[in-house]
């Protein structure tokens, strides 16, 4: 038996809504502990990594460890019949066979609509994200790196990062003109829209643009994100769950150095 | 050519070994290609009208053109290929030369006879089983891949046996080929289809050496013998044991030489000098160069130099190796971008209910597991 119970149905909404288009169906990892989530998006370059913790629920029972095999497509569509405002338990018995029930209550109106949604076998290869001290930690408001993704995107489909003692600086070269966005640490540490950079090691990486635009749709969830990068590390892209969890996107840098060797 | 029937083997004992894909979903992959099967396949394959191609002047372009269009299918897939060339045969493999001589010459004298007679398809048929890549193709074709930017790896001996040194050093996901041998040789995956033509539709066939022991229940050694029992290019067989019972007997006795203690021996026919621990030998350590020390170097291609090549001195049409080459480019960017799983590995193979439960189900009728009660529906 699996119960959980979040007072508010919109947190999950945002949640599927910013990974539907990566990944299309997603094992649920149910345990004592939390709901996670680890899947690749089909061509395999960005890992998608949920954990939603006990403390993130208003009730949370979980008899034993789970996986629930869920079409994200369906989920969405379970979760369009939810107001924001309603909460959201989600329920699988045992005795139910191959379905996961969602209960949407909408308490001042005293209505209660369930849906229920079929699961899918699915046998996934599960990664082992090791436990590393990334070389540079980049912190700041949502609406700052959703801005410089899509500035970036405008130029060219690869955006360069890299990383000095003072500062990081985002590079786009496209045929049309270029967009460089350098950010140092802010010195009002108090403000909301304040930058904290902390660099180990200098960095020089490159991502695709296209990607990093996509996970900033999950700019709903949260205030600040995360940013982590190591040289020839994939890059880590992290969103809070009001400090109950986290959604983490990964991506692979891209790799040139073949064009290096050439002569 | 590569091990007998050891794809039905897998087949009926590992089948989860087995995966079948699109080859775009190798994308960021590098895989070193046994260049002499693909080169065999080209001469075999590329044809028209039933004939091999060829320009104005007579040569053939099969190889040339076999080869060009479809390293640039895996290129314009995002996949790094790197083609790995057969070096001097092992002294080992004279037998099988012997023998594939004497088909060779069988088949010319029935290539005749069908002439004779007119009949078409007879000698369409009699045709291909000549076909054999010659030095001065094998020449033309890697001037080629050097001048489209792509490596070309020399091998001491068998090109299956480096490009399997290869994936053991990690220089390479996979080897692809459709000679089997080289999941003898050690490759950690091999790929096959992977040169067929687009038009065929022929989906991308992984094995995964790990997973076929791991299912087999067998050591590297083992599997070794099981191969040299199959049948392979290095020393014949017993004659009466087929797949099945090879299977058993290695499963069974885990050695040919305790296989040879145990069987009746005039029941089952065992070569006369049987060479077969030299065989395993050449399986386990092959001549080869270290995997480590080989470098491999994606360039730009050479789009002038092709051009010259291909159009000025084979006749190749000009703006389709053109547009071709503008593919390749392109393509070439795709592939600069990196696969998650090449950074993280794989930890666990996650089950989702219900399968989940109907198999621990399964398990439960071996041993009872604790737990909540699984109700079952009658």
């Amino acid at each position: 038996m699996f119960e959980a119970k979040l007072t508010s149905a919109s947190i999950m909404k945002k949640i599927i809504d910013s990974i539907k288009e990566l990944v299309t169906d997603a094992p649920f990892d149910c345990s004592e502990q939390a709901m996670c989530l680890q899947a690749m998006d089909s061509s395999h370059v960005a890992l998608v990594s949920l954990k939603m913790e006990v403390g993130l629920f208003d009730t949370y029972r979980c008899d034993r460890t789970i996986n629930l095999g869920l079409s994200l497509a369906s989920m969405a569509k379970a979760l369009k019949c939810a107001n924001n405002e309603d909460t959201c338990e989600i329920k699988y018995d045992d005795n139910d066979g191959d379905t996961v029930t969602f209960t949407f209550c909408d308490t001042k109106r005293d209505r209660t609509q369930d849906v229920t949604v079929k699961m899918m076998d699915i046998d996934v290869e599960h990664l082992g994200i090791p436990d590393q001290d990334y070389a540079v930690v980049l912190e700041m408001p949502v609406t700052e790196f959703k801005k410089t993704c899509s500035d970036l995107f405008m130029f060219s489909e690869t955006i360069n990062i890299t990383a000095t003692k003072g500062a990081v600086v985002f590079t786009s070269k496209g045929d049309s003109g270029s967009s460089v966005i350098t950010y140092t640490p802010s010195k009002d540490v108090d403000s909301s829209e304040h930058v904290t950079l902390d660099v180990k090691e200098p960095v020089n990486v490159n991502f695709s643009t296209k990607y990093l635009l996509q996970f900033t749709k999950a700019s709903a969830l949260s205030d600040r994100v995360k940013i982590a990068l190591t040289n020839d590390t994939p890059i880590v892209i992290e969103y809070g769950l009001n400090d109950n969890g986290h959604l983490r996107f990964y991506l692979a840098p891209k790799i040139d150095d073949e064009e290096n060797n050439m002569d | 050519m590569g091990i007998k029937d050891l794809s039905k083997v897998i087949n009926d004992h590992a089948p989860s070994a087995i995966k079948q894909g699109e080859m775009k979903n190798y994308f960021g992959r590098k895989v070193a290609i046994d260049a002499s099967m693909a080169l065999y396949q080209f001469l075999i394959a590329v044809r028209q009208d039933g004939s091999q191609m060829q320009n104005e002047s007579g040569e053939v372009t099969s190889h040339l053109m076999g080869m060009f269009y479809r390293t640039i299918r895996m290129i314009d897939n995002g996949i790094k290929p790197a083609y790995v060339f057969d070096g001097k045969p092992p002294d080992m493999k004279a037998g099988e030369l012997e023998k594939r001589k004497e088909k060779r010459d069988e088949a010319e004298k029935q290539l005749a006879e069908a002439k004779e007679k007119g009949d078409a398809e007879a000698v369409d048929r009699f045709e291909r089983r000549l076909v054999r890549v010659s030095k001065d193709q094998n020449e033309e074709v890697k001037r080629l891949l050097r001048l489209m930017g792509v490596p070309v790896v020399e091998a001491p001996c068998e090109a299956e046996a480096q490009c399997a040194a290869l994936a053991k050093a990690g220089k390479v996901y996979a080897t692809a080929t459709e000679d089997m041998d080289a999941l003898t040789f050690g490759s950690s995956v091999l790929l096959r289809h992977m040169t067929f033509s687009e038009a065929k539709k022929m989906p991308i066939k992984e094995i995964n050496l790990a997973r076929v022991l791991a299912d087999f229940e067998m050591s590297r050694e083992e599997f070794v013998d099981l191969c040299i029992l199959l049948g392979c290019d290095y020393c014949p067989t017993i004659r009466g044991i087929g797949p099945k019972r090879a299977y058993e007997l290695i499963k069974e006795h885990k050695s040919i030489e305790n296989i040879l203690a145990k069987i009746d021996t005039k029941k089952y026919a065992v070569p006369e000098d049987w060479l077969y621990a030299r065989a395993r030998e050449l399986f386990l350590n092959p001549e080869v160069a270290d995997g480590e020390n080989v470098e491999m170097v994606w360039k730009e291609a050479d789009v002038e130099g092709v051009v010259a090549y291909l159009c000025g001195e084979k006749n190749f049409s000009e703006e389709r190796v053109r547009s071709s080459l503008a593919k390749m480019k392109k393509g070439r960017q795709a592939g600069q971008q990196g696969r998650i799983d090449s950074f993280f590995s794989a930890a666990k193979v996650v089950t989702s209910e219900p399968a989940a439960k109907r198999k621990a189900e399964d398990d439960k009728k071996g041993i009872k597991k604790r737990g909540p009660p699984i109700k079952k529906s009658k």
